[in-house]
């Protein structure tokens, strides 16, 4: 498993939770960590840069910590 | 508001613009205000000046053409070579009192040198005998032409000529002076002009002694005490307070000298001085000039005013229209830009970038409408997606 898939599917429930732009929101993390979300896979490999960002950006931008 | 935009920045601009614009046209207003004020300064001294001098001219004029008259007049003559002043007197009398009307107070009779002593008083017949020895008297004996300028008696100016009297047989048998206060010029300079005026006399030419007795025979209040080198004669004000002066008369240029600005109440005035020379060229005393230009200060003030609001109303409205230009020119562009990137990168791979109008943003918007094109039909390549999908 990857811990950044697992960020990328706790970022899309939280926008489904929320009823927000997936679009704009998942644009916005992506501008932000240098990655496509959806390009994120199972078989992405991990990197503590990405994941860092990733949740500095889902705190920044959903106010949750992941 | 973000310090760093460039709206943020044209706006300080625009700001300080305003400043700038206001702050220049209110210091200019002020400069201009301040050369006029100083323009008419110099012009009422300068025109008190000349309507002074007319003034001199006439009353000179005046009583040089009754002198004129009387030494041809045979009775007048025939009694003053007599050396009868009852009858001098009794045939002058009238014309006196119809030429008082006119302002010449002062009217004497003088016996010929070397004693040269009043004869006749028309204004005071009962005081003669006296000699005068004033510069005047001295020149006529020199001159045995008509002498005429300014005397400064012990209780003011006046202005006077004396000139030979000759008898029947064309020898000199006398003396005969006209004299007028200086004083009442200023008054009728006031309704010329509507300045006010004051006649200041310089203190060392004045006995402090005659002034008090004087001022209390005309039932003035001593004014010796209110100035250290002059003693103001007479004014067209109810206040003396506008006559400020400092420094001595005898210094005064020739051509007078502008004051300064002052504010009393909410009128605004300036001040000028001018000198007035004795018949020896000494400057005994001078007349002080008052102009109220409450006038100009508040057409200035409103001019001031007006090119404020209009200028603040002008820098404002050039802004609202800048920043509308900018937003719809660049910003909002730019902000759709933006918007589109982040749904590309978002995933939404339909939505196109219009190049609103072929400038240097619309360059941009091509650019990067190409620049999504490629990057979409990069990503619609991908195994990831295409799994999704």
């Amino acid at each position: 498993m990857s811990v950044l898939y697992d960020l990328r599917i706790l970022i899309e429930k939280k926008i489904a939770a929320d009823g927000l732009d997936e679009v704009t929101v998942k644009g916005e993390i992506g501008l932000r960590t240098g990655r496509l979300v959806s390009l994120i896979s199972v078989r992405t490999p991990d990197d503590p840069v990405a994941i860092a960002k990733m949740r500095q950006a889902a705190k920044d931008l959903l106010n949750i910590s992941i | 508001m973000k310090w760093n935009s460039i709206r943020t920045k044209v706006l300080a601009v625009l700001a300080v613009c305003l400043a700038v614009g206001v702050g220049g046209t209110l210091m200019l207003l002020n400069y201009s205000f301040a050369k006029n004020s100083q323009a008419l300064a110099v012009e009422s001294v300068a025109g008190a000046q000349r309507l002074f001098n007319i003034l001199e001219t006439r009353e000179i004029s005046k009583m040089t053409a009754v002198s004129d008259t009387l030494v041809l007049n045979q009775r007048v003559r025939d009694a003053f070579a007599a050396r009868d002043r009852g009858l001098l007197l009794t045939l002058n009398a009238p014309l006196y009192s119809e030429l008082k009307t006119q302002g010449i107070t002062n009217w004497m009779f003088h016996t010929p040198e070397p004693d040269m002593a009043v004869f006749l008083r028309l204004h005071s017949p009962q005081k003669f005998g006296d000699p005068l020895n004033r510069f005047i008297d001295k020149e006529v004996v020199r001159t045995h032409a008509i002498v005429a300028g300014n005397e400064l008696a012990k209780a003011g100016f006046a202005l006077r000529i004396i000139r030979p009297f000759p008898g029947p047989d064309g020898k000199l048998i006398g003396y005969v002076e006209f004299g007028e206060e200086i004083g009442r010029f200023i008054h009728e300079m006031k309704k010329q002009t509507g300045d006010d005026y004051g006649l200041l006399l310089n203190k060392r030419f004045v006995n402090p002694k005659f002034w008090a007795d004087t001022s209390a025979s005309l039932h003035r209040r001593d004014n010796w005490a209110d100035n250290p080198t002059f003693v103001v004669a007479d004014k067209t004000s109810a206040t003396e307070s506008i006559i400020q002066f400092q420094g001595d008369l005898a210094n005064v240029a020739g051509s007078g000298k502008v004051l300064d600005r002052f504010n009393d109440g909410d009128s605004v005035f300036v001040r000028g001085i001018f000198p007035i020379l004795d018949a020896a060229n000494n400057t005994v005393g001078a007349m002080f000039v008052v102009r109220d230009i409450s006038g100009v200060y508040r057409s200035m003030r409103n001019t001031q005013n007006m090119l404020l609001t209009v200028s603040v109303a002008g820098l404002l409205l050039v802004a609202v229209l800048m920043l509308t230009l900018l937003n719809r020119l660049i910003f909002r562009r730019l902000d759709r830009i933006i918007v589109v990137a982040t749904r590309v990168v978002g995933g939404d791979f339909q939505t196109e970038i219009h190049v609103g109008s072929p400038d240097e943003i619309g360059r941009f918007e091509q650019l990067f409408e190409q620049f999504r094109c490629v990057f979409v039909d990069l990503l619609t390549n991908v195994p990831e997606l295409q799994e999704k999908d």
